[in-house]
């Protein structure tokens, strides 16, 4: 056929002269496909009624199209267990798994300590008078702090563990506290005014810290990147509207790169 | 296997399932195999194939399920395909490899006993574009809209594509009673 020198046809809306032909043979590919609007097939029957040559194409286009379907290529290589076994995402996402039961069971360490030291301070605070008031506060109210922020970041812990998208907001926040907490306990450790034990507690606050940042790089992230079904949405809708535009149409927003790298 | 259900395999597999992982490739990989075909190479199908399914399985942490997973996936071959085919054009050619030209199919080096030489040569001889629309419509059975959406074009182009591949192997292949028009 000669149909593909581009010839212009986008004016016709009959399909009443030889050029148009074309229109109709894409016509009759699409209603082939099941892809041609009813109104679309009416105006094709009506073209094919008086053009012998439309119908022989349409004979013959439905021929090659079986030829080209039925040569069936049987066989392929199997490639589950070489690229399954290779996949790096359903390694991190094992690790994943773990890291988030290893952030409970340190959120719930934590949450025993503040504990502790919630009922140890409440203990202290029942011998009397604080000897020692510091900025406003006893000794006995900074357990009471020191405590709840133990407790606190426990149950951060736990919910990170178990609402893993939301804890990558929690990190800095750990990060920086942790961050303080090691430079003072040094300090404070070299000067002798708290117990190694004490300071040795803090490592389940480390030990979590480090589970968080291996569930965050393990959680799938539903904002990273741009959405594939975004595209899908807006994918213009010629199909059916506009069968005799056959010119493709410009390049829309949505044709870019896709987010898989 | 349907769409849906390669779907729900593909965010099982996202999950972490290996089951459903491996499930999802068994139910695409030869359409895969064959689009690859089609698009570069047979000689090198398999070894694209397989590259395909590295960039996806490494990627499904960002694939989010409202695109058809199986589509997704053939874009990703799409792009493979491309790919290889740019660094192809780019390096010097190896003796035994012909050099790339307007028929990157060429001579196919695994003999497909099934698909007559004079079809896949017919193909093989296709406009790049219209040979990718023809077979992700034909011979993996997407949808218009679903081989747009692996194209990134509208779904108009598509359909002149198709109709224009059509035309192309009514000719090429010479069917009986294939009347030529003049004009
Ligand atoms: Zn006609």
């Amino acid at each position: 056929m000669t149909g593909n020198s581009g010839r212009p046809r986008g004016d016709q809306q009959g399909m009443a002269g030889s050029s148009d032909c074309d229109v109709c043979r894409e016509a009759v590919s699409a209603a082939l496909d099941g892809e041609a609007g009813a109104a679309e097939s009416a105006r094709v029957d009506a073209h094919l009624a008086g053009c012998a040559a439309c119908r022989a194409w349409r004979r013959d286009a439905e021929a090659v199209t079986r030829r080209a379907r039925t040569g069936v290529v049987v066989g392929g290589p199997d490639l589950v267990d070489r690229v399954v076994g290779a996949a790096p995402g359903l390694r991190a996402r094992w690790w994943g798994v773990t890291a988030r039961a290893g952030l409970a069971a340190a959120g719930l360490a934590q949450a025993v300590l503040g504990l502790v030291g919630l009922l140890g301070a409440a203990t202290h605070a029942g011998h009397g008078d604080d000897p020692l008031v510091l900025l406003g506060a006893g000794m006995a109210h900074a357990a009471h702090e020191s405590a709840a922020w133990n407790l606190a970041l426990g149950v951060a812990f736990v919910a990170g563990a178990i609402w893993s998208r939301h804890l990558a907001g929690l990190m800095p926040v750990l990060g920086a506290f942790i961050a303080v907490l090691a430079v003072l306990s040094g300090v404070d450790l070299v000067a002798g005014r708290v117990e190694p034990a004490r300071v040795a507690a803090h490592l389940v606050l480390v030990a979590g810290f480090l589970l968080g940042l291996a569930v965050v790089r393990t959680t799938p992230r539903p904002g990273a990147g741009p959405s594939p079904g975004a595209r899908w949405r807006s994918r213009p809708t010629e199909h059916g509207a506009a069968p005799e535009g056959l010119r493709a149409a410009a390049p829309t927003g949505w044709e870019r790169e896709s987010d898989v790298a | 296997m349907d769409d849906a259900r390669i779907t729900a395999l593909a965010l099982r597999a996202r999950e972490g399932d290996r089951t459903a992982a491996g499930e999802f490739v068994a139910a695409t990989q030869h359409q895969v195999w064959r689009l690859l075909g089609h698009l570069a190479d047979p000689g090198v199908a398999e070894e694209l194939a397989q590259e395909t399914y590295e960039r996806a399985l490494g990627s499904l942490r960002r694939y989010r399920g409202d695109a058809p997973a199986r589509s997704w996936l053939l874009s990703i071959a799409r792009r493979v395909a491309a790919d290889h085919l740019r660094r192809r054009a780019r390096r010097p050619v190896a003796p035994a490899e012909p050099a790339e030209d307007d028929r990157p199919l060429g001579r196919a080096p695994q003999p497909d006993p099934a698909e007559s030489a004079a079809v896949r040569d017919a193909l093989a001889a296709l406009d790049a574009d219209r040979r990718e629309a023809f077979v992700l419509t034909q011979l993996i059975g997407l949808s218009y809209e679903d081989a747009a959406a692996v194209c990134r074009c509208p779904i108009g182009t598509i359909r002149s594509r198709v109709a224009r591949a059509r035309a192309d192997l009514v000719d090429a292949l010479g069917e009986p009673g294939a009347q030529r028009r003049s004009g």
